[in-house]
Formats: structure tokens, C-alpha cells, sequence
């Protein structure tokens, strides 16, 4: 359910938004759907990373030219050990680990500040 | 305590937010770039040939429609020249808004703003010279020329236009990997674009170098080594031209012609000239062509890069119809045709750039002696900002002459007070003139009449444009300002005390070296010398080598029925007229070394055609040798150490056919052995095979072949956007052959067009695309056929209803009201 709504939320608003559109949402999204701390980190993270990935590779297959490869060549001029490695799995890991740092912490930042406004009772 | 314990995810998630946006050091912002909304994976394009559409700009005053063809080239109808304008600056801005951005903040000397402070010293260097200083003086004259400041206007607007437009995601990825966004344009910035180009065609000097060489060895030796006249050369004004005119009074040679510097340690860091910058064209008369009309054909070589330095299109309103190739940031055509004529350039290359000795009266700067008083010098101070915000300082003094680029004080222990710097007198600092207004012009011509009064506003530096038209006529003019010298004037360093040191005016534009209609059929230009030693006017003392234009006059000489197509294979030509020249004597002393000439190399040396071809190994022996050579010839006697000029290629092969017993080929570091010619030749041979079978291990048809070894590379104007960049083209040429293509630079437009009573046939292309973007498969699409040798049939449309297979979609930008 969170995992969906992120996905959902984040995809629109990202059209629109900023690039740190997805904080808001994980924020959001878990402020009002109340979960344990951990869980809620780890599918903030997971949907904004799958968001992140699943639109790249859509964009990478669709396009006529590999800009990929050649933006993922900029990092990795210094690196032969990275030569081989695809660019589009590059370009996914470093957009994974960017996005879901920031909306797994996001994420875990609406969980707990709805506990700062609404103590668990009992 | 509970506060900290449920805000920390909160401040932590804000903490990487602003991580990720911003650079740290040489690392793009991560979060702006890898999110797929708005980072590089929106420049990749999906389909850029579909899809017709309509955009409403504010500032425009009728409807502009722009056709796409199958190559990406905007084909611009308009309704007047304003929206003419306007629209080609949409256009472009498009396409190309980061480069011609990059462009201006070089020329500007603001480059530190962008990648910080690793580009200060070229930025202090681009400063120093004046260039920004000259283009906003230019660009506040141009305000009162009411042609001029209309199309810069409109073109800015246009430019704007595109950048209001642009969000985020929309920019170019430069500015995405970079983490800048992009200024409001302006008809200064245009400017800008035609000063960086001023730069690249004029901006180097061998004045210090040759000075050394006249301090170390004497004038004799100079006037020996350095002659001002080559032994072999094809002028581009044919031998026996009688000059048509009464020239002005040329002023005398002073007693002095020099004022060397005290000390050979100052920093004089103007780069020497660089001699891969040079171009092509020429243009044959009816008389020589198939269709009894002329054609012509121009090839400006220059560094390769993408984007490119060219941006193919057609503008046509009511007044104009011309297609061509536009430099990137600057309005109208540069290099093309319209329905009655045709035009090009290549560079003229005299010495528009002296350097003058100033005396200081003491060390605030503040006057210098000159004819006999002190005068006040001019002082500037130039701020570089950073990237991180931070700004540095920098003072710079000017002369009546120009700008003291450099000026370095002695050591304390040498007459401390009165530091010693050269200010340089540079025709690109010149304000006067309009050069965008040649172009205007020459985009309106009709006729010969046209063309020279077009010719009339340019300033500089001199090109040669060649010219011809459907009424018959085929020209060329060296034209732009060229200063009035006495002989050898600024061939060395000069004395800024002396008036007689100044330049002493200008040669009239009417006697700049020029030809119309001549016998023999044809007109041409490689940089070599304007005109033989029968022009009254010193110009330089030393052009472009003669051997692309020998080759370039003995085709064209030989030439009937031309068709482009010749045309096109001369501008392929792989012909090394040296090697024609030196190679058989160079081999008759190779052959005396028994090593050398059993060997497989001597042997590829021997056989081979004097082509530069792609495959060719002799070229790569020769071409590789050659440098070798001339080290082994001079190295000794003007060592790199000492910063003194080595004579010209023209001089050495001169020396080495006819003068083999000359003192130069014995080495002076070797006191107790005398060296001869063949002991030169044979171990310069040995060092530059040793070196070859280094790098590319034992000869053979495919590791020696000419364009493996050669290795011609286009990359990206950032130098460290290598994958941006295409490396291992392969292809023959070289820098002395028509088809100049070497590792880094070479034909950066080929032209061919083929002049019509009814409507002119032509063919272009350039090593590149029409797309900056490197997530455009418009991006360098035309490489290959560049290396190939191919030529694309240009599409010139008549009317913008006109029906062609090749247009793909449709502009259409209608005013916006306000």
C-alpha cells in the first residue's frame, strides 16, 4: 500500500516538481500512514529507488542515442574497472543509492514526527 | 531529548538533500542529474524528427515558419528580417545555446565561473589580451548603426526567447554536469563569438622567438634562415598580376627595428601561431567548368570539436534566400551561396599582431616614454569570480598600443624600478568596422559589385574571400585591415619608445592584394602568400607553408570540365607535395646506411606513392620522420630551451636539395665529430623508427597505416567530457596536404556549390551534427561521411511551400500577445 502510493504519488508529482519531489512524498505518505520506524524506511526507500530506476531504464530504452554511456563515461574515465560494466546499471545504482537514501530518511522522518504529534496511545 | 530522537531523519533526509544538489569539487550534483524527471536521461532524445508543432514567441511580428530536413537542418521563411533574425537565433539556441555560451565566457575570460579556479589563468591570459574590453566597445558602437544593432538585437531576442522558455529539465546537459545555468544573451555576446574567432585566426606570434634568434646569431644569419620570401610558393594573386594601382607612400626603415627583451627569462607566454589553423577555397571560371558556369569550393580548417564550430541553415525572407553555415551565437550566414553567387574564406595570416617594449618612468606603472614624453598609461582592474563565489583581482595596464599582457619585474638586484613588459598591438582590438555586416551583405549579394562593397565593413583579421556568381565572375580578396609597415616591420620585438615603431596606418582596402577573372581560369588560397614580391606592401614575412596551394594550383591548372564532383576530390586530395619535393634526396642518403636500407621501412618509404591516404604506411614514415628531421637539423643550434624559432619547412628543404654542405648539419654539441647531411638524415630516421615501432610495435600494413597512427580525434569542448568525444576516425590527410586532417584539426565545412542562371546545385557537410546534444542521434551523425570523403546534396528550398521528400516536420512560431 505505501510502497504503491509512493510510487504513485512520487511518479506524478516528480513530473512536475523538483528533483527532491520524492522527499515530500515519503514524508507524507508515511505521516499519514502510520508505520513501525524500520518498515517504513526501507519501503520509502525501495519505492522511490524503484521510481528512480524503472523511469530511467524506460527513458534509456526509448531513446535513439546511448547518452547513457556517454554521461556514465564521464565517471568512470578514471576508472578501467568500470569499463565494463553496463552504463544503464551504473546510472540505476547511483540513482537507486541517491534516491533512496533521500526518500528511505524522508520516509522515516514523516513516521516519526506523526509519533511527535500523535503519541502512541498506551 | 525525544526532540532530537524523532527530528534527526528529518534534519538528516534535509542534509542529503542538499548533498545532492549542489557540486562538490569536480562531481556534478548527483540528485539533480541521475533523477530521471529532470537530470541527462531527459536529453535523450526519443524521436526528434516526428512531430510538427507550433510555439507563439513573444517579440516576433509575423508568422516564421522553419522546416527540419533529414540531416536536422532549419530551413527559416520569414516575413521580414527582423523575425529573420530572430527566428535564426531561436533556431540556433536550440540547438546549440551551451556552446555558443561556452564560447562568449571564453572569450570573456569568465570560464572560472563555471569550472572555477582551475581555468584562472587562461581566463587572465583571454583578459589580458583585451578581447571582452574590445567586444563591449564594438558592442557600444554597433548601438548607433542602425543595420548592425537591428539583426544583433533580433537575434538576441531570439536567443532569449529560447532561454525563458527552457526549464530545468530542458537544459542542456552541459549545464546539468556542470551545475550552471545559462545568462541572457546579448548582441555583446555575439560579438564575443566573432572576438573568440579573431582569437583562433590571429591569436598566436613567433616575434619573440625570431627576435631570440636575431640576438643570438645576427642579422645575416636571420636574413640567410629567415628569409621573407620562400624559395617555392604559388601566390594566391598569380605571379605577374600587374597591380592596378599607385601605392601609397610606404614609410621608412628606422635605424633600430628592434628592442629585444633584457633578459631571456620574462614571461612571454603568447602561444606560437598555430600553423593546423588554415583553410582552403577556390573557385574555377566557367571557362574551366562543365556547365560554363563557375563553381566554387571552400574547406576553413580548424580545430575539431563537438558540437561543432559550424551550424548548417537556410534564412530566406523577402530580401534574402541564402543557405550556408552560421557560426553558433552570430547572425547570419558566414560560408555559403544564395541563387546568384557564392563565397568563402580562408584565413589571410599576416602579422596583425606586434609587440612593443615599454619604458616605464617607475614602478607605480602610471606613464611610459614614447617620442619623446611620458604618457599616461591606462589602468584596468579585472575581477575573475569563481565558481564557489570568491573573487581574485588582477591589474592590467594599457599603452597607445594595447594591453601589456604580461609584464614581469626584473630582480631586485636589476634595476628594480623600472620593470620592462611589451604591450601588443593587435588588429583584433581594432573597434572600427562591422564585420557582422559583411556577412549581412554578402548573404544579399547579386553580383561582384555586391560582394566588394560587403567586403568594405569587415575588419578583422584579413581573410581571403573568394567569390563567384552566375553573371560569370570568379575573385578573391585578401581584405580586412592591414596595417601600413615599413619592411620587416614587427618581424622581431619592437621599441615602444619610438613613434617610428608605431603602425603607420592602413594599406587602402582597394590595393589589398586581390584578382578578378584572371587568365588562367581560376582563383584559389591556402594561406600561402597573398602575393609575390612585386606587391609594394610588406604584409609578413612568413605565410602558411606553400604546399596545400602548390597542390591545390597545379589540379586546378590541369583542370577541364570541371564538375563539383572535381571539385570535391581535390578538396580529398591526399597529395604530399614535400614529400614529392624531399623525399628522393632524402633517400639517396638513407640508402648509404646498410642497416636502413634492408630494412622493411625503407622499404615502405621507397615503394610508397607520396599519398597520404588512410592505409599508407609511407606516410606514416615520412610524417613521422619529419619532425626528427628537423630536429636532427636544428635541434643543436636553436634548442627548444632557449625559445628560438626554427627556419621554415620551405627553408630547410631548400638547404637539404641544394646546400648540403652547409654548416647547419654539422652538430655543434658533438665538438669533436663533424656530422654531415647523410649522418643527419640517416639517425633523425633511426630515432623516429625506434620511436614508431614504440608505440605501435613492428611495422606492418595495419599498426603503420597512416590514419591508425594519425589518429583523428573530434572532442567535446569540455577536455574532460572524453566520452562525449569520437576518437579513431579513420581517415588519410595531413597538416601540408589539401585534405588537412590531422590528429586534431582539419576541414571543419567543405563546401562545394555549383552556380546556375536558374538555381545553384551544392554540396556540404561538416565532421559533427547539427545537435549539441550528445543524446541526439543529430549530435555527429555526419562523421563518417566526413572521413569518407562524402559530400551531402544541400537542400535549398525556393519557398517555404515548397515540396521536398527530405523535410520531416514543421515549425511554425506565430507571435504572442502580450
Amino acid at each position: 500500500m505505501l510502497y504503491t502510493l509512493i510510487l504513485l504519488l512520487g511518479g506524478v508529482s516528480s513530473y512536475f516538481g523538483p528533483w527532491w519531489t520524492i522527499a515530500p512524498v515519503c514524508f507524507v505518505s508515511c505521516f499519514f500512514l502510520p508505520r513501525k520506524p524500520v518498515p517504513a524506511f526501507w519501503t520509502s526507500a525501495f519505492a522511490s529507488a524503484t521510481l528512480w530506476i524503472g523511469y530511467s531504464i524506460y527513458l534509456h530504452l526509448g531513446a535513439q542515442t546511448d547518452l547513457t554511456s556517454r554521461v556514465a563515461g564521464i565517471f568512470t574515465a578514471g576508472l578501467p574497472a568500470l569499463a565494463d560494466v553496463p552504463a544503464i546499471a551504473l546510472v540505476s545504482i547511483i540513482a537507486a543509492c541517491v534516491a533512496g537514501l533521500i526518500g528511505g530518511f524522508s520516509g522515516l522522518a514523516g513516521v516519526k514526527i506523526s509519533q511527535l504529534t500523535r503519541p502512541p496511545r498506551g | 531529548m525525544r526532540l532530537i530522537k524523532h527530528l534527526w531523519p528529518l534534519f538528516f533526509a534535509l542534509l542529503l538533500i542538499y548533498t545532492f544538489n549542489r557540486s562538490w569539487g569536480v562531481i556534478p550534483p548527483l540528485g539533480k542529474l541521475f533523477n530521471p524527471f529532470v537530470g541527462f536521461l531527459q536529453n535523450a532524445e526519443r524521436n526528434p524528427d516526428r512531430g510538427n508543432g507550433e510555439v507563439a514567441l513573444e517579440g516576433l511580428h509575423g508568422k516564421v515558419t522553419v522546416w527540419y530536413d533529414d540531416n536536422a537542418v532549419p530551413h527559416i521563411f520569414a516575413q521580414n528580417d527582423d523575425d529573420l533574425y530572430f527566428a535564426q537565433g531561436y533556431v540556433i539556441a536550440k540547438d546549440r545555446l551551451w556552446q555558443m555560451e561556452f564560447y562568449t565566457r571564453v572569450a570573456a575570460g569568465r570560464l572560472t565561473e563555471v569550472v572555477g579556479p582551475g581555468a584562472l589563468e587562461y581566463d587572465r591570459y583571454n583578459r589580458r589580451i583585451g578581447m571582452a574590453r574590445t567586444a563591449a566597445a564594438i558592442a557600444d558602437r554597433l548601438k548607433n548603426d542602425t543595420v548592425a544593432n537591428r539583426i544583433l538585437e533580433a537575434y538576441a531576442a531570439g536567443v532569449n526567447a529560447y532561454i525563458r522558455q527552457l526549464s530545468d529539465k530542458d537544459l542542456p546537459v552541459e549545464y546539468k554536469l556542470l551545475n550552471y545555468k545559462p545568462e541572457p544573451w546579448s548582441s555583446y555576446k555575439s560579438i564575443l563569438m566573432l572576438m573568440n574567432m579573431r582569437h583562433t585566426l590571429n591569436g598566436g606570434s613567433n616575434d619573440s622567438r625570431i627576435t631570440n634568434v636575431l640576438a643570438k646569431y645576427g642579422p645575416d644569419v636571420v636574413a640567410g634562415l629567415f628569409p621573407d620570401y620562400p624559395a617555392i610558393e604559388s601566390p594566391i594573386v598569380p605571379q605577374g598580376t600587374p597591380w592596378a594601382f599607385s601605392p601609397v607612400a610606404i614609410p621608412a626603415v628606422p635605424d633600430t627595428v628592434t628592442a629585444p627583451p633584457d633578459t631571456g627569462l620574462f614571461a612571454f607566454a603568447v602561444p606560437e601561431p598555430h600553423p593546423e589553423v588554415g583553410s582552403n577555397n577556390w573557385a574555377v571560371s566557367g571557362s574551366k567548368s562543365a556547365t560554363g558556369l563557375p563553381i566554387l569550393a571552400n574547406d576553413p580548417h580548424l580545430q575539431l570539436t563537438l558540437p561543432s564550430i559550424w551550424y548548417q541553415m537556410q534564412l530566406s525572407s523577402p530580401n534574402v534566400n541564402v543557405y550556408g553555415v552560421a557560426l553558433p551565437g552570430t547572425p547570419a550566414i558566414i560560408i555559403g551561396f544564395n541563387k546568384d553567387i557564392a563565397w568563402g574564406v580562408t584565413n589571410t595570416g599576416s602579422d596583425v599582431m606586434d609587440f612593443y617594449r615599454v619604458r616605464f618612468r617607475d614602478s607605480t606603472l602610471n606613464a611610459y616614454w614614447h617620442d619623446g614624453a611620458w604618457k599616461p598609461t591606462i589602468r584596468y582592474t579585472e575581477s575573475y569570480r569563481m565558481k564557489d563565489g570568491s573573487q581574485v583581482l588582477d591589474t592590467l595596464y594599457y599603452t597607445h598600443q594595447g594591453p601589456i599582457v604580461y609584464h614581469k619585474k626584473q630582480s631586485t638586484n636589476y634595476a628594480p624600478n623600472i620593470p620592462v613588459g611589451y604591450a601588443m598591438r593587435w588588429v583584433a582590438n581594432e573597434t572600427d568596422g562591422a564585420d557582422v555586416l559583411t556577412f549581412y551583405y554578402l548573404n544579399r549579394a547579386t553580383n561582384y559589385e555586391d560582394y566588394r562593397k560587403a567586403l568594405t565593413y569587415f575588419t578583422a583579421p584579413a581573410q581571403n574571400f573568394v567569390f563567384s556568381s552566375n553573371g560569370g565572375d570568379i575573385a578573391i580578396v585578401s581584405n580586412g585591415k592591414l596595417p601600413l609597415k615599413w619592411r620587416e616591420q614587427g618581424k622581431f620585438l619592437l621599441d615602444g619608445t619610438l613613434a617610428a615603431h608605431d603602425w603607420q596606418g592602413w594599406i587602402p582596402r582597394e590595393q589589398n592584394p586581390g584578382v578578378k577573372n584572371p587568365p588562367r581560369g581560376f582563383v584559389s588560397s591556402a594561406n600561402q602568400f597573398p602575393a609575390d614580391t612585386t606587391y609594394p606592401y610588406y604584409l609578413d614575412w612568413r605565410f602558411a607553408h606553400s604546399s596545400r596551394a602548390i597542390r591545390i594550383n597545379e589540379r586546378l591548372d590541369a583542370m577541364v570540365r570541371a564538375t563539383a564532383d572535381s571539385l570535391r576530390m581535390l578538396q580529398n586530395d591526399n597529395f604530399n607535395v614535400d614529400a614529392r619535393r624531399i623525399l628522393p634526396r632524402l633517400l639517396v642518403s638513407l640508402a648509404l646506411d646498410d642497416s636502413i636500407r634492408h630494412s622493411a621501412e625503407y622499404d615502405a618509404l621507397e615503394r610508397w606513392n607520396y599519398r597520404n591516404d588512410a592505409d599508407a604506411v609511407g606516410a606514416t614514415i615520412f610524417e613521422s620522420w619529419l619532425g626528427d628531421l628537423l630536429r636532427g637539423v636544428w635541434g643543436d643550434e636553436f634548442p627548444a630551451s632557449e625559445r628560438l624559432l626554427y627556419p621554415s619547412l620551405d627553408r630547410t628543404f631548400e638547404l637539404i636539395n641544394h646546400e648540403p654542405g652547409a654548416k647547419w648539419f654539422d652538430r655543434v654539441d658533438t665538438p669533436d665529430t663533424v656530422e654531415n647531411i647523410d649522418d643527419i638524415i640517416c639517425s633523425s630516421f633511426k630515432t623516429a623508427m625506434a620511436e614508431l615501432r614504440e608505440r605501435f610495435g613492428e611495422i606492418s600494413a595495419r599498426n603503420w597505416a597512416w590514419s591508425n597512427v594519425k589518429q583523428t580525434r573530434i572532442m567535446h569542448l569540455v577536455p574532460s567530457f572524453t566520452s562525449f568525444g569520437r576518437t579513431n576516425v579513420m581517415n588519410g590527410g595531413g597538416s601540408g596536404v589539401v585534405n588537412a586532417t590531422s590528429g586534431t584539426h582539419g576541414p571543419s565545412w567543405r563546401m562545394v556549390v555549383q552556380l546556375d542562371t536558374d538555381w545553384p546545385v551544392a554540396y556540404g557537410l561538416y565532421p559533427g551534427g547539427q545537435s549539441g546534444n550528445p543524446g541526439s542521434k543529430y549530435y555527429d551523425n555526419m562523421i563518417d561521411r566526413w572521413a569518407a570523403g562524402q559530400l551531402d546534396t544541400l537542400l535549398f528550398m525556393k519557398h517555404a511551400d515548397e515540396q521536398s521528400g527530405r523535410l520531416l516536420r514543421r515549425i511554425l512560431l506565430t507571435p504572442k500577445d502580450r
